[in-house]
């Protein structure tokens, strides 16, 4: 049985991500609730080989390719409880692209076996790398609120655009209202903010018993790391000090995105090797 | 089976006509029950603002009343002279018993037979024959003029089948064509864009400025949204507090329009005013004390009230009359391709209802048929089997049964699919008949 697990690839679920892609796109065209009930079940699938290779694999799960790939994985799983809850609303045309991008790019990311001597998934039961371990789960959960700000932003920019164009509602493309995309922002940018201050505030203190300021500052993953909560943090001061909403918020919250990007893409710094 | 459809609807008959046939509550009731005791049939009404018409069927082969006794029938009940119902040449020769020819004028009412009637009741139900294609209420209106005719027991058999049957038309059309995807009323187009906005209205906040018999729809629809409040502004106070009193809301001073615009999540403006009464600048300045919340506003004033350069789809979205005619227009634009694959479906559905029919009312015969057929091969079977005496295997017994029932089958099939295409015309010998005599069966 694990054998044949094992032999789950990273093609494997990437097809099945793509296909029910292509069929949320189909959908678009010709609107037939069987398109997305089998677009749900590729997604499903997808989600479900991606969680055996994750599980499988010896992924080093704090080098860039292996945080992208978990990182993939949750949205997935969001993807399916959210069709599955909001079946009419066209979420995998904004969520398929983003796990796709991330699962692309871990693959592009990826070291070759056994190079990375980066522990796997199940060292976080480690009690010796507790507070690495803290430190990548905090910062995961954040990235998770991220991209679904991301998310959010992208649907919140299609909606105002259709508004804008005054175009009637799609049955093949329906999607939440302007309002509950911006409460679903405000919530993830909310949820996000706090774990990922806790998580670098582990992180430096980490970092800092081994490294000084001025080695650390090289690393181009803590440079984007730092440059991403000071966006989080003029994001947040500009939406409950100045009270600005709207496209305003979600081109912040598509910058604080990009930031994560950077820092999850970029080489592990030497510390992480005694973290998960 | 005889079916007969007489009535008018809004292609062949104006509104007074309309209005004068229309069967209400005691009168529907009345003339059903007549209906079946003065031409021994079954019968249905149909009536709406839209159309009346009369169906009317009878299982067994004596003649339905025609074109001009039905319309003698209505001249009766509704007091409305006969003339008016059915043209001078429709009465002379009774030959011009069409929809199509009572929408050329040459009569108000029209008349429909047989499986006319049965196709024209599933273009009805899918509402391919509605004034706005695609409409959701006709299906609800001809099952409840079945369930009525049902109550008064003069629904029966085949109109009962034929009802039931054009449910499932209307929700195949519904479900397999877009025939009635989106809104098409001006005021569900404006709720529409409204939700496209806004989640939840319990929080939110609806003005209504002016007091435009246009918008009344409109607010009636953004009432049942339940907002938390409504506030209505006028110049003319004492207009202002009727309407805020019709809906539940709260009368403002016209003074206090821009103040109430801060407040308002959502704007329904009908005023009369010659010019805009929201010119840009005046609006940025609102929209700056805002702090950035969503506006919508629903523009159905003619001269417009707001100025158009203000939507941005974002702080303010703004749609006027024309935008939602607009949206309306090409609900109706996009219904109307539906309409091939509608009409393909209501073919096959016709079909198969008349299919069904015919097979249910020749079950009988056929039952007859196959068991005389039964009894006929058996007795061949046995008396080959007594011939041979025992020459043969049960394996190969089996075969020898099997063939001659593939060859009973086979010879039953022809007959059998022929009497289920059967259309029987009056006094002439129908297949059945053609059939008894050939088998020898007796009635």
């Amino acid at each position: 049985m694990l054998d044949f697990l094992a032999r789950v690839t990273i093609f494997c679920f990437a097809a099945s991500y793509a296909v029910a892609l292509s069929l949320e796109l189909w959908h678009l065209v010709r609107p037939r609730p069987i398109t997305r009930y089998v677009a749900i079940g590729f997604g499903a699938a997808g989600a479900l080989a991606h969680l055996v290779y994750v599980a499988v694999q010896p992924l080093p799960l704090a080098a860039p390719a292996g945080s992208l790939l978990l990182l993939a994985l949750i949205l997935s799983i969001f993807y399916v409880y959210g069709s599955i809850h909001h079946h009419r609303v066209a979420w995998g045309l904004f969520v398929l692209p983003v796990v796709l991008g991330l699962v692309v790019l871990a693959v592009l990311c990826r070291e070759a076996p056994g190079q990375s001597d980066l522990a796997s998934l199940w060292t976080v039961f480690d009690p010796e790398r507790f507070w690495g371990v803290a430190h990548f789960v905090l910062v995961l959960l954040a990235g998770v609120g991220i991209s679904v700000g991301f998310v959010a932003s992208v649907m919140y920019f299609v909606q105002t655009h259709r508004l804008k164009a005054k175009l009637p509602p799609s049955p093949g493309m329906k999607m939440l209202s302007l309002e509950r995309i911006e409460a679903m922002n405000r919530r993830a940018v909310l949820w996000a903010f706090p774990l990922l201050t806790a998580g670098l505030a582990v992180g430096m203190i980490l970092l800092f018993q081994k490294y000084s300021w001025a080695q650390s500052l090289q690393s181009p993953k803590i440079l984007s790391t730092i440059g991403l909560w000071l966006v989080f943090a003029v994001l947040l001061y500009m939406r409950y000090a100045a009270h600005v909403r709207g496209k305003q918020a979600a081109i912040w919250t598509i910058v604080a995105f990009v930031f994560l990007i950077l820092a999850m893409a970029s080489p592990v710094h030497p510390f992480a090797g005694g973290g998960p | 089976m005889k079916l007969l459809l007489v009535g008018c609807n809004y292609k062949t008959a104006p509104i007074e006509l309309r209005e004068k046939l229309a069967f209400d509550g005691a009168k529907l009731t009345a003339a059903l029950r007549e209906l079946e005791t003065r031409y021994g049939c079954e019968a249905v009404i149909l009536s709406t603002c839209n159309r009346v018409e009369l169906y009317l069927a009878r299982a067994h082969d004596q003649p339905l009343p025609d074109h001009g006794v039905i319309a003698e029938f209505l001249s009766e009940t509704h007091q409305v002279p006969v003339d008016r119902l059915v043209g001078d040449a429709a009465r002379a020769a009774c030959a011009v018993e069409t929809a199509t020819a009572a929408a050329q004028g040459v009569s108000p009412t029209y008349a429909l037979h047989n499986v006319d009637v049965i196709r024209h009741l599933f273009r009805v139900v899918a509402s391919l024959d509605s004034l706005i294609v695609g409409e959701g209420q006709i299906a609800g209106q001809v099952k409840r003029a079945y369930e009525q005719a049902h109550a008064q027991a003069t629904a029966g058999p085949i109109l009962h089948a034929l009802f039931q049957h054009a449910n499932i038309v209307a929700k195949r059309v519904r479900t397999e064509t877009g025939i009635s995807r989106g809104h098409v009323s001006v005021s569900s187009v404006a709720v529409d864009y409204v939700r496209q906005v806004f989640d939840h209205f319990d929080d939110k906040t609806v003005l209504v400025i002016g007091a435009g018999k246009m918008g009344e729809l409109t607010l009636k629809h953004l009432r049942d949204l339940k907002p938390r409040r409504i506030l209505v502004t006028n110049r003319s106070p004492e207009k202002a507090s009727a309407v805020a009193a019709g809906c539940d809301g709260q009368a403002m001073p016209w003074e206090e329009l821009d103040d109430a615009l801060v407040e308002a999540d959502i704007v329904l403006s009908t005023t009369g005013a010659p010019e805009p009464i929201m010119p840009r600048r005046r609006f940025n300045g609102i929209l700056a004390r805002r702090e950035n919340r969503t506006m919508v506003i629903l523009d159905i004033a003619v001269p417009r009230d707001f100025d158009p350069r203000i939507h941005d789809g974002d702080r303010a979205c703004l749609f006027n009359i024309d935008d939602l005619q607009r949206i309306r227009e090409q609900t109706l634009h996009e219904r109307h391709k539906h309409i091939a694959p509608a009409e393909a479906i209501i073919e096959q559905e016709v079909t198969r209802f008349h299919k069904d029919w015919m097979r249910r009312r020749h079950g009988k015969f056929i039952a007859q048929l196959t068991q005389e057929f039964e009894a006929r091969r058996k007795a061949v079977v046995e008396g080959l089997m007594a011939d041979l005496n025992g020459a043969v295997g049960p394996e190969d017994r089996a075969k020898i049964e099997y063939a001659f029932r593939k060859l009973q089958n086979q010879f039953l099939h022809g007959p059998i699919s022929a009497l289920a295409d059967d259309a029987p015309e009056p006094g002439r010998h129908t297949l059945l008949e053609a059939l008894r005599k050939m088998f020898r069966l007796e009635e």
